[in-house]
């Protein structure tokens, strides 16, 4: 009987809290699926009278969001596949091999951590402008191309790696670079899931940084892209609703496949 | 022997060139590049000449720099209440009950959202005809509409408020791997001792949890000070300057006005702020003896 309270309290407490960390998003669905502008009505509709997808439809129809949704996937893309590449090759040196100087570059990727880079986006514009690559989506993905985060994750990662396996591939003749693709890596997928899952998540919601590189609207991604359409409909809450979803639909939805993963990277991302 | 330490320094260095490469361009260039540049009047406009520590002087008289550090203090105060939330919530979800999975990821969703989507439903949640004002006036907490983002005295601590909620599921997480890591036998043997729930928490969880709580909160402290994307959608440090935050005006003096040098000089003071900020943070944490970093 006591238990059966305890659990009782408990559901309580968790219900009211997925209320209000949820809450709003439900809201948003429930408003993208208003049809007209009963959004605007007094005392305000929290629920649909009747559900439409509208909104969907017509903004769907404005904006183009497939080209948005290609820049975006095309960011993504990139910008995982080098964070993976660059700090998987990064990190395991400073895992595994012992070689001089070996303090002085931790220290170095250390200090970037302690010291905050204000400046950081107004050189990085100076920075890409230089390069020719403004207003291209390499423009856009390589300032966080390779973050020193991801390197002190997969440092964790190779660090659990038993020496014998480099050990054995060295008795085989194989070189460091073989030994690293074929031997090492094929251990570290969860590794690479959790760093390739982050930055998923922040290239995807990325929206500043693109708004500064790119001149043109046709190549924002799209989180960009909806503060444009807040700018110009900011009347129309209904689309605005609906495109909101639409942006955020994708990211929860592969969240929610990856929780797993996602949740132990994070977490143990603190515990080295 | 020494050829062997040779040829695996070579391979290091090899398999560490790409990636220190990019964060030579784009993570320690932008931190060196930033001090010769604080001390030119650089724009794209116009010619560029050296002006010594002008800018740090102007920067000191600059009325409204000095708001925006003190609104980026203020700002600050939300982290405690972050780690208090996202304790107890640690807490609640570490409970061994079906379903409580279920609630974590729940509780995680507003962290991998967008800012930008965020900081549209909550400006709609808070505008004059909103759910918030509805709720409350239902209620019988206020007795008129307030609108929330656009009066003066409000405006910040909502900012703080939609900062607090969309990272509340990140503190979580860390936290609720910190409590299981927490041995269940010290729980047993506290409780043999005829310790109730408060005192398990006071005298167990909070102590074990201690490295946690100083990585939280070095890491809190920096983002509230750095707190940008949020105030920017939002607010754009307004109305007034109220929202003004550090981050909110070097953006406004480098990228949108163009004044490279003295955003450079805003940024690198607002840098060494925050390092000393964080120094602290340790130092505070440090006191008590326990720490395992």
């Amino acid at each position: 009987m006591k238990k059966g309270l305890r659990h009782l309290i408990i559901y309580v407490l968790l219900i009211l809290l997925a209320l209000f960390m949820m809450g709003p998003f439900l809201w948003l669905l429930s408003v993208s699926l208003m049809p007209g502008r009963n959004v605007f009505a007094n005392p305000p509709a929290i629920l649909p009278t009747f559900i439409a997808f509208d909104n969907y439809v017509q903004v769907w129809e404005f904006m183009d969001f497939p080209r948005y949704i290609i820049n975006t996937v095309v960011i993504t893309l990139l910008g995982v596949v080098f964070n993976i590449f660059l700090s998987c090759l990064t990190a395991y040196p400073l895992a595994t091999f012992r070689f001089r100087g070996r303090n002085l570059v931790f220290t170095l990727l250390i200090s970037t951590m302690i010291i905050p880079s204000a400046t950081a986006m107004i050189v990085h514009y100076l920075t890409i402008q230089a390069f020719h690559l403004g207003n291209t989506f390499l423009g856009v993905v390589l300032p966080a191309a390779v973050s020193v985060f991801n390197i002190f994750l997969m440092r964790q990662t190779f660090l659990g790696i038993p020496t014998d396996i480099r050990d054995s591939g060295k008795m085989d003749g194989a070189s460091e670079f073989r030994i690293f693709v074929q031997l090492v890596m094929p251990l570290v997928k969860p590794g690479v899931a959790v760093i390739g899952l982050l930055e998923v998540m922040a290239f995807w919601n990325n929206f500043l940084w693109p708004i500064v590189v790119l001149d043109d609207p046709q190549k924002y991604p799209l989180a960009a892209a909806l503060t444009y359409l807040n700018g110009q409909f900011s009347y129309n809450f209904g689309w605005i609703a609906a495109g909101t979803m639409i942006s955020v639909l994708p990211i929860i939805i592969v969240f929610l496949f990856t929780q797993k993963y996602y949740m132990e990277g994070i977490a143990g991302a603190i515990k080295g | 022997m020494y050829k062997a330490i040779r040829s695996e320094s070579f391979a290091a260095w090899a398999f560490m060139a790409p990636g220190l490469l990019f964060l030579a361009i784009f993570t320690f260039w932008p931190i060196i590049y930033g001090i010769p540049l604080s001390l030119t009047d650089y724009s794209v406009i116009t010619e560029t000449h050296f002006v010594g520590l002008d800018n740090f002087t102007r920067a000191f008289q600059d009325h409204n720099f000095l708001i925006s550090l003190w609104n980026s203090l203020v700002y600050v105060l939300v982290v405690p209440v972050i780690q208090i939330i996202s304790i107890l919530m640690a807490i609640l979800v570490n409970s061994r009950i079906p379903g409580v999975k279920m609630f974590r990821a729940a509780y995680y969703i507003p962290v991998v959202t967008s800012m930008v989507a965020v900081a549209l439903i909550w400006s709609w949640l808070l505008g004059n005809n909103g759910v918030v004002n509805y709720l409350l006036l239902k209620v019988g907490i206020l007795s008129e509409q307030v609108s929330w983002l656009s009066t003066s005295s409000t405006a910040l601590y909502v900012l703080m408020f939609i900062t607090m909620w969309k990272g509340l599921g990140y503190y979580m997480m860390l936290y609720l791997a910190g409590l299981q890591g927490i041995p269940a036998d010290l729980y047993e043997a506290a409780r043999v001792d005829g310790a109730g729930p408060l005192r398990l928490i006071i005298h167990v969880t909070l102590p074990l949890l201690r490295p946690h709580i100083l990585f939280c909160t070095v890491i809190s402290v920096m983002g509230a000070v750095r707190v940008f994307d949020e105030v920017y959608i939002l607010t754009k440090g307004g109305p007034g300057t109220s929202t003004l935050t550090s981050s909110v005006y070097i953006f406004q003096k480098g990228l949108e006005q163009f004044n490279f040098g003295y955003a450079s000089a805003l940024g690198l003071i607002v840098s060494v702020m925050v390092a000393a900020l964080s120094v602290l943070v340790f130092r505070l944490n440090r006191r008590g003896g326990v720490n395992t970093y």
